[in-house]
């Protein structure tokens, strides 16, 4: 009778961690100092936002757009938005200064760790993107698409504050509990 | 003609090019930024060249990725205003993605362009401050307290910590006055902090910048605080440590004061151990135990003999006093004279017999009215004179309450003794009449007291002399036996407790009706005779007992002297002391 108390004790427990642990494995969470990127974008934020001539325009800001993803969308939602400035964004940009181009190119290597990272968890069916998640895609790449391409370059790249505090927001641990 | 022309046009087109300059193009102003502290937002911009005192300048702001349009400020219009606080517009910054601001230049109704910000309005351009910094000194050591920024128009809930919740650190900057600006620097990740001085003295001064470390947020060096660090003599150890001792001082010496002056204070007996010094004039009146009056305790015949004759030749023997009722001791020895009177010329002899010449002795009248121990020895008579002196007596006996009772006809008012010398007198009187000559044959015909000197004889009895009846019964006639406690701590000079008012009429006219068994009925109701001691009675009032005794003799039976003068046992034993005299 003990040994079956016994049993069935370990076999929850068992089933508790291992419930914990895929839960942890689904949230596929970027895992690096965001305060680096942060500060590189804070040397280029004024040359780059100066240059924003279109004021109450805005390609990633509005409030439902990224304010209304799921937990379970955010992992889509960043591995696109990585793409976006990866594959748009930094290759449509022509930055004349080359301490602001070299912010930019820090920032990029960055996004590129973390692209590497979600790829990972998309192998793992981790990163399992949902409707909701292609349509907030489909509506930035909309607001970009209205713009000059220069100035939606432009505009993209000064909206990178946006982006990183929702990654620093969404992908911490405590956000993720 | 036409040079004039092309003049006049020239002209014409200046003018309308400088009112349109003026009135549509207004320089703007070159730039406009944020100086925001947390829930302390100001906009900054810079006056334009050529700007008039009529010139003011209109603030627009916008939320960045909401739906509202441009909204103008008009709180900033203010002529030549440079600033505006733009705090309660923008309260919403620490929850979105911020705000975009543009500011243009008015004059006469002529506008400038907009000049917006280079940067939009967002958290990361907030400097970060602290409230207050308090110090304090504990222990050699310099105690911070960092107060982070409360501003009144913060909303409720928007609180420095609950806006930037982790990752707070504070800078904090320590020199020593008047040192040169060395400050020693360390970073802390919470409010509080502490800084070991190493025991210097002097003055330090600290201030403190706050940042948050996931945030790129600049921080603002507080104001600098300073402290006067002295040499700590009276520190809080110091100071209890101090005040403990003083007070156990105090203590010990309130303990030993107290211990002195119960030392030394008099020690007074309790009053329930306090007995009154008895006084000769009381004592009368104080008879707690009648019975322990009539105790009879056997005599110890030495101390008699060692009776100096002064003292037998000393009042006390002359006097009727028996010695009973007063201090000196009496004098109990086998010698006749011992309290007993000179013998009556008229004394025919002892009771019954007239051989007894002290029993003659001076027993006045009077004498039983004195306050004596009430022992009268009274001159045996056989004339009938005696007799109705000694009826007169015994009448005037019950007035006369001072004796000691023996003896004396007393209270004839009721008391139980009465009953004796009531039944004596009614025993008398009735008979006086008819039988004179036998009264003067009484040998006693006196109040007087037998004494009980036989100790020699009862010195084998002495203890329990009580009990013996054969001797009673030996006719020796109504002997007493008069037995000393010795054991009981009586004075040497012992008391003749035991003298037995001989009633001669009862003897004579009842003279066999005495039975050994009527006699030793006393020894059931005579209380006399009973040697239940008064214990009551103090060690001092124990001669006064064995003295007073005897006065209780008008409380016996009247049954015991019954049988006691219907004996005639008694009239040889009269005799005997008389001879022996």
């Amino acid at each position: 009778m003990k040994v079956q108390r016994v049993s069935l004790w370990l076999l929850g427990t068992v089933l508790i961690l291992c419930s914990v642990h895929t839960r942890g494995l689904r949230r596929c969470l970027i895992s690096m100092d965001m305060h680096h990127i942060e500060q590189s974008f804070q040397g280029i934020k004024r040359a780059v936002q100066a240059k924003d001539t279109f004021q109450n325009v805005t390609i990633l800001s509005k409030s439902e757009t990224l304010q209304s993803i799921k937990p379970l969308d955010v992992c889509c939602v960043t591995k696109n938005l990585l793409t976006f400035y990866m594959d748009r964004v930094f290759k449509d940009h022509q930055e004349p200064n080359p301490q602001i181009l070299r912010k930019i190119s820090s920032i990029a290597n960055s996004f590129l760790y973390m692209q590497k990272t979600l790829q990972q968890c998309q192998e793992q069916r981790r990163c399992h993107c949902r409707q909701e998640a292609i349509n907030v895609t489909t509506v930035i790449h909309d607001n970009y698409d209205q713009l000059e391409v220069r100035s939606a370059a432009v505009k993209s790249l000064g909206e990178l504050d946006v982006f990183l505090a929702w990654i620093d927001k969404n992908h911490q641990e405590t956000s993720a509990a | 003609m036409l040079p004039c022309l092309v003049v006049l046009l020239a002209v014409l087109l200046g003018l309308c090019h400088g009112s349109g300059a003026h009135g549509t193009e207004l320089p703007r102003p070159p730039s406009v930024w944020f100086k925001a502290e947390f829930f302390h937002h100001i906009l900054h911009w810079m006056p334009i060249s050529n700007q008039s005192e009529s010139t003011y300048y209109e603030v627009a702001l916008l939320r960045y990725g909401g739906q509202e349009p441009w909204k103008l400020i008009p709180t900033c219009n203010q002529t030549l205003a440079l600033s505006c606080d733009l705090t309660m517009v923008t309260l919403d910054l620490y929850h979105n993605n911020g705000y975009r601001v543009k500011v243009r230049a008015v004059d006469s109704g002529w506008h400038s362009n907009w000049t917006f910000a280079n940067t939009r309005f967002t958290v990361d351009e907030v400097t970060l401050t602290v409230g207050s910094v308090k110090l304090e000194m504990y222990d050699g050591t310099i105690l911070g307290m960092i107060q982070p920024p409360r501003p009144k128009m913060a909303p409720a809930g928007n609180t420095y910590e609950s806006i930037f919740s982790h990752f707070r650190e504070y800078e904090i900057a320590i020199r020593k006055v008047p040192g040169n600006y060395t400050f020693t620097k360390k970073k802390v990740k919470n409010e509080n902090f502490s800084f070991p001085t190493s025991g210097e003295v002097g003055k330090f001064c600290v201030k403190v910048k706050p940042s948050v470390s996931s945030r790129i947020n600049k921080g603002l060096w507080s104001e600098e605080e300073c402290i006067i660090l002295t040499k700590q003599y009276f520190t809080m150890t110091i100071l209890c440590i101090f005040f403990t001792f003083i007070l156990l001082l105090c203590g010990v010496l309130a303990y030993c004061l107290a211990l002195q002056l119960y030392v030394r204070r008099r020690r007074k007996l309790p009053t329930v151990l306090v007995f009154e010094k008895p006084s000769p004039f009381i004592l009368v009146s104080q008879l707690p135990c009648p019975e322990a009056q009539d105790t009879i305790h056997p005599l110890d015949e030495e101390p008699f003999l060692k009776v100096s004759p002064e003292l037998r030749n000393s009042d006390l023997h002359g006097s009727t006093d028996s010695g009973f009722g007063s201090t000196k001791p009496s004098l109990q020895t086998e010698e006749p004279q011992f309290l007993l009177p000179a013998p009556h010329p008229q004394a025919g002899g002892t009771l019954g017999s007239g051989e007894h010449p002290e029993m003659e002795g001076s027993c006045h009248i009077g004498s039983s009215d004195s306050t004596d121990s009430g022992i009268c020895l009274q001159e045996p008579s056989l004339s009938p004179g005696m007799g109705s002196a000694w009826e007169q007596q015994a009448r005037s006996n019950s007035t006369g309450q001072d004796d000691s009772g023996i003896g004396h006809c007393q209270n004839s008012e009721g008391q139980p003794g009465d009953t004796l010398g009531g039944s004596t007198l009614g025993h008398v009187s009735p008979q006086e009449p008819e039988v004179p000559e036998e009264e003067d044959s009484a040998a006693v015909a006196f109040q007087g007291y037998l004494k009980q000197t036989r100790c020699t004889e009862e010195k084998t009895t002495k203890t329990g002399c009580l009990e013996e009846e054969s001797p009673l019964t030996d006719g020796l006639g109504p002997k007493f036996r008069m037995c000393l406690d010795a054991e009981a701590g009586w004075p040497p000079p012992a008391l003749a407790k035991g003298y037995l008012k001989q009633d001669p009429l009862r003897m004579t006219l009842a003279p066999s009706g005495a039975s050994p068994r009527q006699w030793n009925q006393p020894a059931k109701d005579w209380p006399l005779l009973d040697l239940t001691s008064c214990g009551d009675l103090g060690a001092s009032d124990w001669s006064f007992a064995h003295d007073l005794a005897p006065l209780d003799y008008a409380a016996t039976p009247g049954s015991f002297l019954g049988t006691f003068n219907s004996d005639l046992v008694t009239l040889p034993l009269i005799s005997s002391l008389h001879s022996n005299e």
